[in-house]
């Protein structure tokens, strides 16, 4: 199996008031092409962070360290074999990362699809930011982060966040966030970024396409809203899918039915899945590896069977027995009640 | 006698030019030291009938009755007085509570407004409640932002008790906390019940914390009911649509476990 992304003593701290917090603590992990890989850790360990850190959307508060190859189509393919010395170094000073000189990135910048006028520009250097209907607006963040590449959020990674109504755009109709999303990076025109609106919409199970593709967010219930989040991250085709706890404000039912529609996407485009979630019964059902964080650090990593049936470390065991499923002995002693 | 009875009870919302029926039609009771859980799909009006319990709301037919009397009937000091009796946890304290209020506030309301303890007596009082739900004392000086989420968790349900009341109304109660945390908060629920006797009108969307901490268990859908039986019986072999629908959609470990250990045997 080949590995996307290589991470290597990923370390992040955000600065709140006068304080360093330590959100992850040199956190090295592989992630293998076209895997499933589940994050799973209670509220706080640095799931999320890890989460955004890859994505490229931390927020200007927080500092980064460390190092993340990409084996990505479009980045360098000698990315690994490259010295760290020659690996942009992502600090202010090189945030000019398209007048940056010949080295791997330039292979990278070569390789561009054409029609996709970003090579990665100027404003696009080392940055966070958020979506704003499938856009990314970024700021310049102070970071000793060494990436092989960066990836392009949307183009490279799409992203599916908790609350979907926070990554649509409440006056835009959906049609336009998704068709936005592949002319934008597919360099499509309106009318051949709008089919391919509709062939999402279908793909994720819309109902009445033709009218979805004209209805504003509002108009749509929880879980409807999650898969036109879902279309808007797939839309251009990206390899790596990351879903921070995207099913965990819905009720079970659509949760299901989410989990279903992601693995199936997964599985037809051929993508690798990173998904954060809470629960570990969820992750297990979906993730064939899966990752433990606690307080910033992993704990653990292992196959789903090795994890959820022989974990090795205290804290996943501890996980396992704390999880209350349907056939867990119950915590009530019944006879208790008429006695 | 049920310690509380509701009869036919029904809420209405209007949605543009559509009426609906959030709660259509319900009945149950629950005894004197027993969990009745809800469940059911989201919009399934879970919260709509605690609030219409709690008379956060006023429900357009129905009736219901709480410790003997109408409920629904009672005015002024007697109506207050009947509050104390029924009191209520919801998902996020934080949003219940002034996040800038110690700890000690907190509890320091319910004792003065139901005037429950002299206020010579309250420090005293305020110290037994937190020990009672597993804190230290020396948390009553904090404010509430101050505290986890768990430990928030454990004040309001430290406030909830400071009325000693007969019936709590607990609305995902539980959710939000991590796995570690929620375990022992329902340990504590479970611990409160059997000394002091609570009953408990438990809201949650999973079926495994129903399972093991309800006597019985009501299955909502579309505001009616769908299916009511004990607990256990209900989740291990639904009936109703929406019954199987909830325990298939369960994510569970072990049947994980036992697919990955069969795909590991070819
Ligand atoms: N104040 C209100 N105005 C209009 N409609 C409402 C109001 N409160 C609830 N509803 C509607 O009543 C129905 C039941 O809602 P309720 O909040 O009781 O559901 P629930 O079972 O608690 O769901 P969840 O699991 O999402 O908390 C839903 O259709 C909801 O949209
Ligand atoms: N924007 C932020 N500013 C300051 N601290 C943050 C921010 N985001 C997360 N943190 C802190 O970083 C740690 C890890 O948080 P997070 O990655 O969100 O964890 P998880 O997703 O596992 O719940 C926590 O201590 C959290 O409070
Ligand atoms: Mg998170
Ligand atoms: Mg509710």
């Amino acid at each position: 199996m080949t590995t996307l992304a290589s991470i290597r003593d990923l370390t992040v701290t955000y600065r709140r008031d006068s304080n360093e917090v330590a959100a992850l603590r040199s956190v090295s992990l592989d992630i293998a092409n076209g895997e499933r890989l589940a994050i799973i850790g209670e509220s706080g360990s640095g799931k999320s962070t890890l989460a955004l850190a890859i994505a490229g959307l931390l927020p200007g508060s927080s500092r980064i360290g460390g190092r993340i190859d990409w084996f990505l189509p479009s980045s360098p393919p000698s990315g690994a074999k490259a010295p760290p010395s020659v690996l942009p170094d992502i600090s202010p000073s090189r945030g000019e990362i398209g007048s940056s000189p010949a080295g791997p990135l330039s292979a990278s910048l070569a390789m561009g699809e054409s029609g996709d006028k970003g090579v990665i520009s100027p404003l696009e250097g080392e940055m966070s930011g958020r979506t704003e209907g499938g856009l990314v607006r970024r700021e310049v963040r102070k970071s000793s982060l060494k990436q092989s590449y960066i990836p392009r959020l949307g183009r490279d990674i799409g992203f599916v966040f908790q609350d979907p109504s926070a990554s649509l755009d409440p006056v835009m109709t959906i049609g336009k966030q998704i068709a936005e999303v592949a002319r934008t990076h597919l360099g499509l025109t309106w009318s051949q970024s709008y089919a391919r609106a509709k062939s999402l919409i279908e793909r994720v199970r819309l109902p009445d396409p033709d009218s979805a593709l004209r209805a504003f967010p509002h108009q749509l219930s929880g879980g409807q809203k999650q898969r036109v989040a879902i279309a808007a991250a797939i839309a251009a085709g990206p390899k790596l899918l990351i879903a921070d706890e995207a099913t965990s404000a819905l009720d079970t039912i659509v949760q299901a039915e989410i989990v279903a529609l992601i693995r199936r996407l997964v599985t037809e485009d051929g993508m690798t899945l990173l998904f954060i979630s809470h629960d570990i019964a969820l992750a297990a059902e979906l993730a064939e590896r899966i990752a433990v964080f606690r307080h910033g650090q992993l704990v653990e990593l292992g196959m789903t069977a090795q994890i959820v049936g022989a974990p090795a470390q205290h804290y996943t065991r501890a996980l396992l027995d704390a999880h209350i499923g349907l056939d867990t002995r119950p915590l009530l002693d019944r006879a208790g009640l008429h006695a | 006698m049920s310690l509380l009875a509701v009869s036919n009870l029904t809420k209405c919302y209007r949605r543009g030019d559509k009426t609906i029926a959030a709660v259509d039609d319900v009945s149950f009771h629950i005894d004197p030291g027993e969990t009745l859980a809800l469940a059911g799909p989201s919009g399934s009006g879970k919260s709509t009938i605690a609030r219409l319990v709690l008379r956060l709301i006023e429900p357009d037919d129905g009736r219901i009755d709480f410790e003997g009397s109408d409920f629904l009937a009672l005015s002024g000091a007697a109506l207050r007085a009947r509050r104390a009796r029924l009191q209520m946890v919801f998902q996020d304290p934080l949003a219940a509570f002034n996040p800038r209020a110690t700890v000690a506030r907190v509890l320091d309301d319910p004792l003065r407004v139901h005037g429950i303890a002299s206020r010579a007596e309250r420090p005293r009082r305020i110290a037994a409640l937190l020990e009672r739900v597993g804190l230290i004392a020396d948390l009553a000086p904090r404010a509430i932002h101050e505290i986890s989420g768990g430990q928030r968790q454990r004040v309001a349900i430290a406030r909830a008790i400071a009325t000693k009341p007969s019936l709590i109304v607990l609305d995902e109660a539980a959710s939000a906390l991590d796995v570690s945390v929620r375990g022992e908060i329902l340990k504590l629920l479970l611990d409160l019940q059997r000394q002091e006797k609570i009953a408990y009108l438990f809201i949650s969307h999973d079926l495994g914390v129903i399972r093991s901490v309800a006597h019985r268990v009501i299955l909502l859908d579309a505001g009616r009911i769908a299916e009511n039986g004990d607990a256990q019986t209900v989740i291990d072999a639904p009936q109703s649509a929406i019954g199987k629908a909830l325990v298939a959609a369960a994510p569970r470990l072990n049947r994980t476990l036992m697919r990955l250990a069969s795909a590991g045997l070819d």
